[in-house]
């Protein structure tokens, strides 16, 4: 789940026309037509107005998972979702996870042998780990299948199917032991 | 639990061969890196326009008239471009063959020169989405695709062609007449005659023969599905032209720009940052859009930037080949004669189906046929109004294999012997005798991990049944690997640099696109290996991953799994220069020469006064603080050494009732010849799986027959594995053979899904007891072999 941190600049007067959208922490205004047309999607709005470029667009049909952010604690393709219709919603894009964060660790540090590594080419790999990441807030322990439930609405080209699953195990228990130590 | 590999006895890594994880996986993981699509954003590039280009509707037309005076109405429409305008019409002629996929070559000596059958911008168009006609720019990619809708073009449509086999008939309408009256490409110099191989008598071989097997095998227009669409940005609003791009190589592209809009190469600079991918995607040349988004910024004074959809990324792909292949043998499996035949399937452009069709074949006889006494390959490259083919992971290596490893299977069956033992008997290479080494050992390896001798049928189809209605079975394929050193003379000269700095870390110049595919990694763990006296590991090495032609030596060409090892032979040579500058530096500090010193981890000393010594940081941090530098471009190693083998193993469940084939387990084995990067490797090996298994089961281009047009490109109907779709997958690294050099490595990633489709395919047959040639095998394919359909 997005953390709501301190010193958000919180709007209670939105004009008639604003859209509000809380994105990584922060809410954003923006003015209906002038900031974001009606055809507007939540990909085109994050990347190409405000810079968050660690979600790809590779399909721009919902089909490839590289565009995947988190909105109010669920996985959702932003390529899909009108950027009006995040109005008044919580966005975490990858640029919103701590830089410790024990998916992306577990899916950098992934070299078991046997399964190669999590990632190669890298385009793919913000859209998992953000699934990877809404999977573990909502089931910390997963099975496999599960796993392989959660994440088949990804594509990774170069493969890293087998590494990605090792990382998402080694996550939940980072995740696991994090909890015990606290 | 899976183990890690066996390195050979008495290597003594320190870092080369590790399990770890990628230089760049941190970035990676946070999504930091940059690809083309994020580097040239508007807030970048404020005056950014957007480029757009007419598409044919068509799978064989021309313009007959064009108007685009609506489209230059449209408000945010800056310019709009005919084929009909001076800076288009006075562009030579081009093709693909700016480069053979490894060096950088002129246009005088780029490869299929009596093919120049493309035109930056023209008026004529030979499949469905066929770039031609006129170029917008605008301020919005919405408005610069509004405006192509706006331009009235009035098309004169031609009869057109999608198979190859009709497209060889009499009357058949012609694609590129101008170039062949048959839609056969004729004989040119790099691919050689119709039969480009006739060694022996083949025909006297079959006459000695026992046995002799024939069938047909068809590949098919796989795609090499990037998920990073192509993209360019060009900068030519002085007499300056910048590109930026995901191509897999800067080298190149300058020349290709440079010589095409005679520029001097000092006056065009290609910046590549990280690409999504690759897989053998498109090749200089085959990229016109470079050129038009150029004339587009120089006309409009703004940066142009011109991105692909993913409808429109589906621009290259697999050569589609329909193989036919013999096979004569003794009875005790001594092959006596092999011939080949195949049919191409080119498309509407040249572009590389010769290399696919002839080169890569050619490569393969020359090894592995090497102890066979009569063999004959002959091919057709045929044009057709379908998508391109061209270069894709495995080029031409990935068909031929479909029907090799089937004659293999079959002729086994035939003469009641274990294909394994067929293999180890017949093939090996030019500079061994057999039985092969690395072939044995792959095949016997991958036949131990799949369980071979409990597993296979002794009946094809005979085995138990489960569930009811499943059977299981096993199969496997084998093919040499093309890509050790010897194999890359063609590259020339690999430059490589290492910037030592005073506190004794490292730059690293060793150029090349990153794509993904490991070699980044390799190199630095290899530069750590040659430089380990400075008593360094790899957090002291900078890789530089942004190639500037400007800034950046020539990059190493991303193909042909070859970088990995190339750059890290060069960069041992330049560690030694390295070194002999550190003694160098130091012989008035220890009042020696530098004959008598050495350097053990980080470490100076005198080799007879032990204790007479300093250390490299203390050394380079006197005087001026000037880093040691040192490069070197050298040619690659000649030297023939053979190459090492790589085979899949598969275990399928075929229901016989549905016609599904379900994929249980693929073993896939590669000898490295020396592994570089365990991690890496074993991604390479489980990663082309995707790829192979597509290929085999699901992935394929469909066309309306009636209009031409293609169906399915976008990824919900091309159909990608994913995590559900793949089976276990064991990866075994081996380090049998080796090559020249140091190292003596050998390229893997390619070949890892070479194999995949024909051991997939055995293993239906062991499985179900009827033989299916044709991929993709869809379940209906497998109901009409049961006569079920």
């Amino acid at each position: 789940m997005p953390k709501s941190s301190k010193g958000t600049q919180e709007i209670y007067a939105t004009p008639p026309s604003g859209i509000k959208i809380k994105i990584n922490g922060c809410w954003h205004n923006f003015e209906a037509e002038r900031d974001i047309t009606p055809t507007m999607t939540l990909s085109y709005l994050l990347r190409e107005k405000l810079g968050y470029t660690g979600l790809k667009v590779s399909c721009d049909e919902g089909a490839c998972g590289a565009c995947t952010v988190i909105m109010d604690g669920k996985p959702v393709l932003s390529c899909m979702i009108l950027a009006v219709e995040a109005n008044g919603h919580e966005i975490t894009t990858i640029e919103g996870l701590q830089k410790d964060d024990p998916v992306v660790e577990a899916f950098a540090e992934q070299c078991e042998p046997g399964y190669g590594t999590a990632l190669q080419c890298g385009i793919c790999t913000p859209g998992f780990v953000m699934s990877t990441k809404a999977l573990l807030d909502e089931n910390p322990l997963p099975t496999m299948d599960e796993v392989k439930e959660a994440l088949s609405g990804h594509i990774c080209r170069c493969g890293c199917y087998a590494g990605i699953a090792q990382a998402v195990m080694h996550a939940s228990e980072k995740i696991a032991n994090k909890g015990d130590e606290s | 639990m899976k183990q890690p590999y066996t390195p050979r006895a008495n290597s003594n890594r320190k870092f080369v061969g590790g399990y770890r994880p990628r230089i760049d996986a941190w970035e990676k993981a946070r999504g930091k890196v940059e690809y083309v699509d994020d580097i040239t954003t508007k807030s970048r590039f404020p005056d950014l326009l957007y480029a757009k280009v007419v598409r044919s509707p068509y799978a064989h037309a021309r313009i007959k008239k064009i108007d685009v005076s609506r489209a230059e109405q449209l408000p945010g429409v800056i310019t709009v471009m005919t084929y009909q305008d001076p800076e288009f019409t006075s562009l030579k002629p081009t093709n693909a063959g700016w480069t053979d996929g490894v060096d950088t070559v002129s246009y005088d000596r780029k490869m299929w020169a009596d093919f120049n059958d493309r035109l930056v911008l023209g008026d004529y168009a030979c499949w469905v989405n066929d770039e031609v006609g006129a170029v917008v720019a605008a301020e919005s990619e919405e408005i610069a695709d509004e405006a192509i809708r706006l331009i009235d073009i009035e098309w004169e449509v031609y009869p057109f062609v999608l198979d190859p086999i009709e497209a060889m008939k009499q009357g058949a309408p012609l694609v590129h007449p101008e170039i062949t009256q048959n839609n056969v490409l004729p004989p040119e110099k790099m691919g050689g005659e119709d039969v480009f191989l006739d060694k022996g008598d083949v025909d006297a071989g079959f006459s000695e023969a026992d046995v002799v097997i024939e069938d047909t095998s068809i590949h098919h227009n796989a795609t090499q599905a990037s998920l990073d669409n192509w993209c360019c940005l060009v900068d030519w609003t002085d007499e300056k032209l910048t590109l930026y791009s995901n191509s897999f190589e800067a080298d190149q592209s300058r020349m290709h720009i440079s010589q095409m809009l005679d520029l001097p190469l000092h006056k065009v600079k290609v910046v590549s940052s990280y690409v999504g991918g690759q897989f053998g995607r498109g090749d200089t040349g085959d990229q016109p859009f470079f050129l038009f988004t150029a004339m587009l910024s120089k006309k409009t004074g703004h940066p142009v930037k011109f991105k692909h959809t993913r409808h429109e990324s589906f621009h290259d792909s697999r050569q589609p080949a329909i193989y036919y292949g013999k096979v004569g043998a003794k009875k005790d499996g001594t092959i006596t004669s092999l011939y080949f035949k195949s049919i191409g399937n080119t498309g509407a452009y040249t572009d590389h189906s010769i290399f696919a069709l002839k080169f890569a074949p050619l490569e393969i006889a020359e090894v592995s046929f090497a102890p066979i006494p009569n063999v004959k390959l002959e091919s057709y490259a045929v044009y057709t109004n379908k998508l391109p083919a061209c270069m894709m992971r495995g080029v031409g290596n990935s068909q031929f294999n479909l029907i090799w490893a089937h004659l293999i299977d079959l002729l086994a069956e035939k003469l009641d012997m274990d294909p394994i033992d067929l293999c180890i008997k017949n093939f090996g290479h030019e500079w061994e005798t057999l039985p092969d080494k690395s072939l044995t050992e792959v095949l016997k390896q991958g036949a131990e991990k799949i369980g071979w001798n409990e597993k296979r049928n002794s009946t094809p189809g005979q085995g138990p049944t489960y569930g009811r209605t499943m059977k299981r079975g096993v199969g496997f394929s084998l093919h040499p690997a093309w890509h050790a050193e010897w194999q890359e003379v063609r590259r020339g000269h690999i430059p490589v640099s290492i910037t030592l700095n005073a506190d004794c870390t490292v730059i690293l110049d060793a150029p090349t696109v990153e794509t993904g595919t490991g070699s980044n990694t390799c190199n630095v763990l290899g530069c750590a290996e040659a430089l380990s006296f400075l008593g360094i590991t790899t957090e002291d090495i900078h890789w530089n991953h942004v190639v500037n032609t400007e800034t950046s030596l020539k990059d190493c060409v991303q193909t042909d799994s070859a970088v990995a090892y190339l750059q890290s032979e060069v960069i041992v040579t330049v560690a030694k220069e390295i070194k002999k500058q550190i003694l160098e530096r130091a012989e008035p500090v220890l009042k020696a020469k530098s004959k008598e010193l050495d350097i053990v981890d980080g470490r100076i000393f005198v080799r007879k006064n032990l204790n007479q010594g300093i250390s490299v940081k203390e050394l380079l941090f006197q005087g001026d603080l000037v880093p040691i530098v040192a490069m070197t471009s050298r040619l690659v190693n000649a030297e023939k050494t053979g190459v090492p083998y790589f085979a899949n193993f598969a275990e399928v469940e075929v229901d016989t009732d549905t016609g599904k084939v379900n994929v249980l387990h693929l073993v896939v084995l590669n000898d490295c010849g020396t592994v570089m990067f365990a991690s890496g490797a074993e991604a390479q090996q489980v990663g082309g799986q995707v790829m192979g298994l597509g290929e085999a089961l699901t992935e394929e281009i469909i066309y309306d027959e009636i209009t031409g047009v293609p169906l399915n490109f976008n990824f919900i109907d091309y159909k990608i594995p994913t995590m559900a779709d793949m089976p276990e997958i064991d990866p075994i690294l081996l380090e049998i053979w080796k090559g020249a050099g140091e190292y003596g490595a050998c390229g893997i990633g390619e070949g890892t899904l070479t194999c995949t489709p024909r051991a997939i395919l055995n293993a239906i047959y062991n499985a179900i007891g009827v033989r299916i040639n044709d991929i993709p095998i869809k379940p209906e394919k497998v109901l009409r072999a049961l006569g079920k359909a």
